[in-house]
């Protein structure tokens, strides 16, 4: 399915309105602007419909749709999507002359939005894509969406519902469901646009890379780790269970999910007699936390007896450092390294020393995949760790149940959205 | 005469509880060769601690380090020199992820004798000359496939008339010919000597599906059979009510539900299996299995599901003497069918996945063999 000129086209149409799309793209280019307002009151009506359970039937395809909707829900009203513009953008909506010390000449500013957005979304998140879409719209940018393969088609209809709010928004917006293969036609969707903000894991971000023209501007949106870290006294009975519940309920999915727990000490036998106090917990969790399929669960200890068998065949050392704390539902692997690596996901993660004076050289090796920590230790020491952490890369510290919260005005990935979509213009 | 020949040579296929010590001990010489010859079967048993001699008594077999069918993808795996293998059989896997096993030649005499054994009962071998009609690849010098071998070897069971190929290599690539097919099973409608079709079910649920739409309706002779096989993907990926195929065996070739014999093997456990009168397959004393619990491994009793895990002592050119497929499966216990078979019997009930998971963590996408769709 296709959506462009807010009519839905059957995808054989694809070249037919690409041929037609860069003199579209051009005339709203040159005649249309689109006003943060316009896309703020659209999505803020589109909020209250959903209140009103007007698009139940579309949500039930969505896995865990209460815990969605109460997750995405408060960022669709204007209050935040207001906030969300101050914060990201300050005052830099409106055109201003700049103030230098005397000697220097003043210039206008003019924030400008970067023109045509190309969003390559990645279908790991419900509704992701149209929600990257929205960010270009509130910049200004002209966007067009090319879906993931796996698309439900909850963001085509969550982008028709806008333009139906919003009729201004029609020229600003286009999905296009182009296959991954088709690198002729994601070609000339670059072409067209000044910017291409993409989604996914190292393989869809090196794809674009390969074919994205020189002068298009890149956003990359990739997949990142996220850790743990457990230094000093601990308050076990508060913060442990809450970890536990953590690693649990996201299933170490997501980009902030915790793969390895490290724990701020040199002796290896204090990894083992975690593992030992914290699976019980972990167990706790896992019995409580969401049912696994027989094929999931089988899928995943094949998984684990492969990789033993390939660790034999390849005479790999690790096998004798890595030894498994198996529980129902989950397991904790105490290994001798110090790597943030994935971990068998699913609630089996990692657990590793990590002595702070290892912990940047170690992070460090993973620079730019890193996300989340999630720091439990003593009151006195958090100032001091979290600068650690933040001065090797980290760029979300929060406390470890916690990890995979979103928060009002917060950054993604280190970098606020809106920001690189807008450009600063300079007129004299 | 080697522990592997004995037990090939029993008499009864089915007396299992009878071949429970010479399994074993044909497993433990087994064992012991390709710890010998195969330095990675040697490493895996190693990071196991287990040794050939562990295996003391039947129960032991369950501790056998097993490999994932997996592993037979990702190595190539042989205790012998290729020049004394008789055969090496691949799997029909894609975008070059296939199995390769090596057959010894002593273990293809093992084969034939299992063959016979198997398929005596179900009626495999005539002396009739019989048409045969194959759902599949006309055999070529450079297509090692099994698949493309077994639907051949099927038509040496009894002496060939002909035989009408639906897959034919044309211009470098096989093309489907049902048509032809079609045609030569209205021909064979008008021999007086039977016919065989050989084939997958779905294939055969295809073609007779085409038959029927086209009005066709033939009383192949007496003796007329269908073969249905294939590996194990073939029973979930292209699952079958094999009751409606059942019957439209009957309705268009006049072929009746007791003659419509289905066997399946697998390139890492090239044992035959053959159903019985109701469908059910039962474990022939070439092989045990072992259903393990998902999360744990551990064995299970009869009648739980888990993973489907195989033993055999058939081959010492490649070590598949215990394998773990990717598949779940019950087996029902000893004497439990109707027809009177007492071995136990297996039933597939699905292959093992993560069907739908949605991830942003790093390499969890390609840890899921999801890395395929990058974009």
């Amino acid at each position: 399915m296709i959506l462009a000129n807010g009519t839905l086209y059957d995808t054989s149409r694809q070249d037919e309105l690409l041929d037609g799309l860069e003199e579209r793209l051009n005339r709203t280019l040159a005649e249309q602007t689109l006003a943060p307002e316009q896309v703020i009151s659209a999505i803020d009506r589109l909020g209250q419909r959903l209140d009103r359970g007007e698009f139940d039937a579309l949500l039930s395809q969505v896995e865990l749709a209460d815990r969605y909707l109460a997750q995405i829900r408060p960022h669709l009203t204007r209050e935040a999507l207001e906030y969300k513009l101050r914060v990201e953008l300050g005052t830099d909506t409106a055109p201003f002359v700049t103030r230098p010390p005397e000697e220097l000449s003043p210039i206008t500013v003019r924030p400008a939005p970067l023109g045509v957005l190309l969003h390559i979304a990645a279908g790991n998140v419900d509704g992701l894509p149209a929600y990257s879409v929205v960010e270009g719209l509130l910049t200004g940018n002209i966007n067009i969406l090319k879906l993931p393969q796996a698309d439900n088609g909850l963001s085509v209809e969550i982008l028709r519902q806008l333009i139906r709010e919003e009729p201004a928004l029609t020229d600003f917006i286009y999905a296009f469901d182009t296959p991954s293969e088709d690198v002729d036609a994601l070609l000339r969707m670059a072409q067209l646009s000044d910017g291409v903000v993409v989604w996914g894991g190292d393989g869809a971000v090196s794809a674009v890379r390969r074919f994205a023209p020189v002068g298009v501007k890149l956003m990359e949106w990739g997949h990142r780790l996220s850790f743990a870290y457990l230094s000093g006294a601990q308050d076990r009975a508060r913060d442990w269970p809450a970890l536990a519940r953590h690693i649990v309920e996201t299933r170490q999915l997501l980009c902030s999910s915790c793969q390895v727990i490290y724990l701020d000490t040199e002796r290896p036998e204090d990894v083992h007699t975690f593992c030992r106090d914290f699976l019980p917990l972990l167990e706790q969790a896992a019995a409580s936390g969401p049912a696994r399929s027989l094929g999931a669960v089988s899928e995943l200890t094949l998984r684990r007896y492969q990789e033993r068998v390939e660790r034999a065949i390849s005479g790999d050392a690790r096998q004798s450092d890595r030894r498994v704390y198996h529980g129902r539902g989950c397991s904790l692997t105490a290994c001798a390294d110090r790597e943030l690596e994935l971990s068998h996901l699913f609630g089996n993660p990692l657990v590793k020393a990590l002595p702070r004076r290892e912990l940047l050289p170690t992070l460090r090796r993973q620079k730019g995949r890193l996300q989340t920590a999630g720091l439990l230790c003593p009151e006195a020491d958090r100032a001091a760790l979290t600068d650690l952490l933040v001065r090797s890369g980290v760029t979300r510290v929060l406390p470890a149940g916690e990890m995979s919260d979103t928060f009002s005005g917060e950054a993604h990935d280190g970098e606020y959205p809106l920001r690189r979509y807008t450009r600063m213009v300079n007129v004299r | 005469m080697s522990q592997r020949t004995r037990l090939f040579h029993r008499k009864d296929p089915y007396d299992l509880p009878a071949s429970d010590q010479q399994f074993l001990r044909a497993v433990r010489e087994n064992c012991a060769f390709h710890y010998a010859h195969c330095p990675e079967y040697r490493a895996v048993l190693d990071s196991f601690s287990f040794r050939p001699e562990d295996l003391k008594e039947y129960g032991d077999l369950e501790k056998l380090p097993f490999l994932p069918t997996l592993t037979f993808k990702q190595h190539r795996l042989f205790s012998l020199p290729r020049w004394k293998m008789a055969a090496v059989s691949t799997s029909s896997g894609t975008s070059g992820q296939f199995s390769e096993v090596g057959f010894d030649f002593p273990a293809l005499w093992c084969d034939w004798n299992m063959l016979w054994k198997v398929g005596r009962p179900r009626g495999f071998f005539s002396s009739r000359p019989t048409h045969y009609v194959i759902l599949g690849y006309k055999p070529r010098r450079d297509n090692r496939t099994s698949v493309a071998r077994t639907a051949f070897g099927a038509t040496l069971l009894a002496p060939a008339l002909s035989r009408t190929y639906a897959l034919k290599y044309e211009n470098g690539s096989y093309t489907p010919d049902l048509d032809g097919v079609a045609d030569a099973l209205v021909r064979c409608g008008k021999s007086r000597f039977p016919t065989r079709l050989v084939g997958f079910p779905s294939y055969t649920y295809f073609l007779l599906r085409l038959l029927e739409s086209r009005g066709v309706r033939l009383s192949l002779p007496p003796g007329s059979k269908i073969l249905l096989g294939g590996g194990w993907k073939q029973f979930y990926t292209q699952q079958v009510e094999k009751p409606v195929l059942y019957d439209l065996a009957q309705r268009v070739l006049g072929i009746p539900e007791e003659r419509i014999i289905e066997v399946f093997s697998a390139v890492e456990h090239p044992i035959l299996y053959a159903d019985c009168v109701h469908h059910h397959f039962h474990v022939p004393i070439y092989s045990r299995v072992i259903i393990r619990d998902p999360e744990t491994l551990a064995p299970l009793l009869p009648g739980q599901p888990g993973l489907v895990e195989f033993l055999t002592p058939l081959l010492t050119a490649t070590p598949i003497l215990a394998v773990m497929t990717d598949d779940l499966g019950i087996l029902h216990p000893a004497g439990s069918c109707p027809c009177g078979n007492p071995a136990p019997w297996l039933e597939i009930l699905g292959r093992v996945g993560l069907k739908d998971i949605k991830t942003c963590a790093a390499g969890a996408a390609e840890l899921l063999g999801k890395g395929g769709d990058v974009l």
